[in-house]
């Protein structure tokens, strides 16, 4: 297995708060990698370093050997990393369709004025556009509510929708904020299946942040986990839960 | 330029860049709060002057619908100031009767704050513009009183002047911006408007009555806003219901200039932007109205968070 | 026919021509920015037509290519207002936020002191008996249609394209479109190059067509005017500013017989419709459709 992006050292301060503190970590091409700790441990903070929302303060992220830290956002999200938000941030005024074929821009070439032509490459870009974002709408179950505005989803569809939005980058990682907030336990099981069924397909390496323990310890290769804005320990799941001060972070925090 | 000319452009400078400053500070208030530039705060400029004019001198401007009407009372200057200004702080709670809180409390896109705000503006100075007419008119020369127009500075051979008006609007000025300072540094509404500023919804949860400083808010960006236009009217004379147009523009390339929603950085913009136009030279003088301007658009390219701003980090 | 476009001629062309400055504010809001530096590029494309057209040096010009003058005005127009357009996007679309708002009042505002002072621009009296493409006011709609529909077609197709979606994707949430692979800053910078381009030909076209320009062509006044157009209109649609355009710029007509009170009711239009109409009259006629389908079952189409 080969290493698909790396931090080294990462840290982050908002003023006297370190956020994220010294965090070294490296994740496997193929792997599904979770990431946990008690609120305000600095794990939403660390997936905005990572995805360059956030300016780093000190130390390096590489994806695939290249350095990623300083890039903005959209050059970060070229090279094949997508993400969903904790607060999910779909496009509210865009039709389902709509907010998936935005994220094709990466991987499409037209212009302002092969647009307006119409010229023959940009048709059977448009075409190609259009289908892939059908084919993302059946994957997350929501085709027969294409044309309808994101906003009026509940929000386990917008959750999915902002799922099939990130996969519309064509990514290598896809960094999930806690895909599961809100769902019930029938759903969080298909949610995991979900996450398989999408690695397995695309050939994805999948990120994220989760609060619901067991499906991270069922899902999970392997485990981070962070308290203030430390890492205390990354490993296997059954080798996490052991492991005492992950336990005396979660005890602790109660 | 020798040193007795500097010294004029400078008192020439520091005394119009309070005027600036107090008015900048009315869309800083607002804008700290709300996140929202208030456009019709050039109009409450003009109103202001308006006001404090037809309370001191007795009459409704010159023209217009109430060109007749004598008001049966006259003010000294001094309370017809503070009287217009009052009066100005209340039109400013209107305007965010009309313009701000219908749509704050459907959780409106900002942008449509703008153009409810235009329109009260335009409101507001065609109604003027309908009730006392277009004509430009200043303030009669006594209205001070007894109080010599103008002090004469003679070093060596040459001449400072330094009208009597300058001294007035600096000392006024000085006078609100030390008021300003201590209500909101000191006292216990300063501190639940700072509250507020910094997060609405946290503040309301403290039990502060959100709505109602807002209002506040407005009142006291009214209030410096109408007051500016007096003291501007005073010394320039009032040109129309237009005129708070331009120092209305005037003041956005000044609250950039010290960062928005920064308080210090209103003074200061207003401060340096008045010193620069004071200290164009004579012969280029007729482009004094674009400094302010390109003061701004030096700020966006140097440093965009403004002079006394602070880059935000962006919520995510 | 011809006593109707006699009286109206020159009224059917303003709202044509008003309505094309509402889509020069229509392309950035598109992407969420608010621009009102229209009045700066429409004057400055006025001037270059009318430079164009009475200047003593471009004679020999206007000698040799004869009415194909006008149309070199309009393209040197756009040409000159994207450039300025870029130069002045850059830095304020950098910063997210009200700035651009901020910076294209500052232009329109140095622009309208610079005109006013040079030689060139005539200063505050301006450029007058500037000559005419056509005998007749209403023949202007030879222009200016044209232009309007090519603009119709291009909003409607860019609606539609990979350009379109990542303007409204900025607009919807920037820093999701960021995230999601859009470089903000250059698609806000094209939105609202493409506005001045616009605004900047509708001047040079408007310079013949009003016979006279001067500095009070661009104003912050006509910016809020512009303003109200589309956002009265309809922000999110192709058609609101069409629809804004032509019903506000008749409203002082119509108002006429009120005199001075016109500009009052103007302001009270633009109060009211931001508070009842936000999504303007088109989103209005959107929400009533829905309504109408949704909840009473009428004109239901069949999938």
């Amino acid at each position: 297995m080969t290493v698909l992006l790396e931090a080294e050292r990462l840290c982050r301060n908002f003023g006297g708060l370190k956020a994220v503190n010294e965090v070294t970590f490296q994740v496997m091409e193929g792997e599904i990698f979770g990431l946990i700790g008690p609120n305000g441990a600095g794990k939403t903070t660390l997936f905005n370093l990572m995805t360059g929302l956030t300016p780093v303060s000190s130390g390096v992220l590489r994806y695939r050997g290249n350095i990623l830290t300083g890039l903005p956002p959209h050059r970060i999200a070229a090279q094949g990393i997508g993400r969903t938000f904790q607060n999910i941030r779909l496009f509210k005024g865009l039709s389902a369709l709509e907010n998936i074929k935005v994220s094709q821009h990466v991987t499409t070439k037209s212009g302002l004025l092969s647009g307006f032509f119409g010229t023959p490459s940009s048709r059977v870009e448009e075409k190609r556009v259009e289908e892939k974002a059908w084919e993302l709408l059946a994957l997350v179950g929501l085709s027969d509510r294409a044309a309808e505005l994101a906003a009026n989803f509940s929000y386990g569809d917008q959750r999915r929708l902002e799922i099939a939005r990130a996969l519309a980058l064509d990514p290598k990682i896809v960094l999930l904020d806690e895909p599961a907030a809100g769902m019930n336990s029938s759903e969080k099981q298909g949610l995991s299946e979900f996450i398989r069924a999408i690695r397995d397909r695309f050939k994805l390496t999948v990120l994220l942040i989760e609060h619901h323990v067991p499906l991270v310890m069922n899902l999970c290769d392997r485990i981070a986990v962070l308290n203030f804005g430390e890492l205390i320990t990354v490993g296997e799941p059954a080798e996490v839960q052991k492991n005492r001060d992950v336990i005396e972070a979660y005890l602790g925090a109660e | 330029m020798d040193a007795v000319q500097f010294l004029q452009n400078f008192l020439n400078g520091i005394s119009i860049g309070s005027v600036y400053a107090i008015f900048a500070l009315g869309y800083t208030l607002v804008f700290s709060i709300l996140g929202i530039i208030n456009f019709a705060h050039g109009a409450i400029f003009t109103l202001g002057a308006y006001l404090t004019y037809s309370l001191a001198v007795g009459q409704f401007g010159i023209g217009g619908l109430l060109a007749d009407l004598q008001l049966p009372f006259q003010f000294s200057f001094t309370i017809s100031l503070f009287i217009g200004a009052i009066l100005s702080g209340m039109a400013g709670v209107l305007v965010e009767r009309c313009a701000f809180r219908p749509l704050r409390t459907r959780g409106a896109d900002p942008l449509l704050a703008l153009v409810s705000s235009l329109g009260v503006a335009l409101v507001t100075v065609n109604l003027l513009q309908y009730l006392v007419g277009s004509e430009i008119y200043s303030f009669p020369s006594d209205v001070y009183g007894d109080i010599r127009p103008a002090f004469l500075l003679h070093i060596g051979e040459k001449l400072v002047v330094v009208r009597t008006v300058q001294i007035i609007i600096f000392a006024v000025s000085m006078v609100v911006l030390a008021l300003l300072g201590y209500l909101i540094g000191w006292t216990r509404i300063g501190k639940a408007l700072r509250a507020v500023a910094e997060n609405a919804s946290t503040a309301s949860l403290l039990g502060i009555n959100v709505d109602r400083f807002i209002l506040y808010t407005f009142f006291l960006s009214g209030f410096l806003g109408g007051m500016a236009g007096s003291l501007v009217g005073t010394s320039f004379g009032i040109a129309g219901p237009y005129f708070g147009v331009s120092y209305g523009l005037k003041g956005l390339a000044v609250i950039v200039m010290g960062g928005l929603g920064s308080i210090p950085g209103a003074v200061l913009g207003g401060m340096v932007i008045g010193l620069a136009e004071a200290f164009v030279p004579s012969e280029y003088s007729a482009y004094k109205e674009a400094v302010a301007f390109a003061f701004l658009f030096a700020v966006l390219l140097i440093r965009p968070q403004g002079l006394l701003g602070s880059s935000q980090i962006q919520k995510v | 026919m011809d006593q109707f476009l006699q009286n109206y001629g020159f009224l059917l062309v303003t709202l044509v021509q008003q309505s094309l400055l509402a889509y020069s504010l229509y392309f950035p809001l598109m992407a969420g920015q608010l621009s009102l530096a229209s009045p700066g590029f429409y004057a400055l494309g006025g001037y270059i037509a009318a430079i164009m057209a009475t200047a003593e040096y471009f004679a020999p010009w206007r000698d040799a290519l004869g009415w194909g003058i006008f149309p070199l005005g309009w393209l040197a127009a756009g040409i000159i207002s994207g450039i300025l357009a870029l130069l002045v996007g850059i830095p304020a679309l950098r910063l997210r936020g009200i700035y651009l708002a901020l910076a294209t009042i500052a232009f329109v505002e140095i622009l309208r002191v610079i005109c006013l002072n040079l030689a060139i621009t005539g200063g505050a009296i301006g450029i007058f008996g500037i000559p005419q493409l056509f005998e007749s006011r209403w023949s202007y709609i030879w222009t200016f249609g044209p232009l309007l529909l090519l603009i119709l077609c291009f909003s409607y197709r860019l609606d539609r394209s990979r350009v379109g979606r990542a303007f409204k994707a900025i607009r919807e949430d920037e820093l999701a479109a960021d995230a999601m692979g859009i470089n903000p800053t250059r698609y806000k910078v094209l939105a609202f190059v493409i506005g001045a381009v616009l605004a900047g030909v509708v001047g040079a076209m408007s310079a013949p067509f009003l016979n006279t320009w001067n500095a009070r062509q661009g104003t912050f006044d006509a910016s809020i005017a512009y303003l109200a157009y589309v956002l009265i209109g309809g922000s999110r649609s192709m058609w609101g500013p069409l629809l804004g355009g032509i019903m506000l710029s008749a409203l002082p007509e119509i108002l006429r017989p009120l005199k001075d009170a016109r500009l009052i009711i103007n302001g009270l239009v633009l109060v009211f419709a931001s508070i009842y109409l936000p999504q303007g009259i088109v989103g209005a006629v959107g929400s009533i459709r829905n309504f109408t389908t949704q909840t009473l079952g009428i004109g239901r189409s069949e999938k």
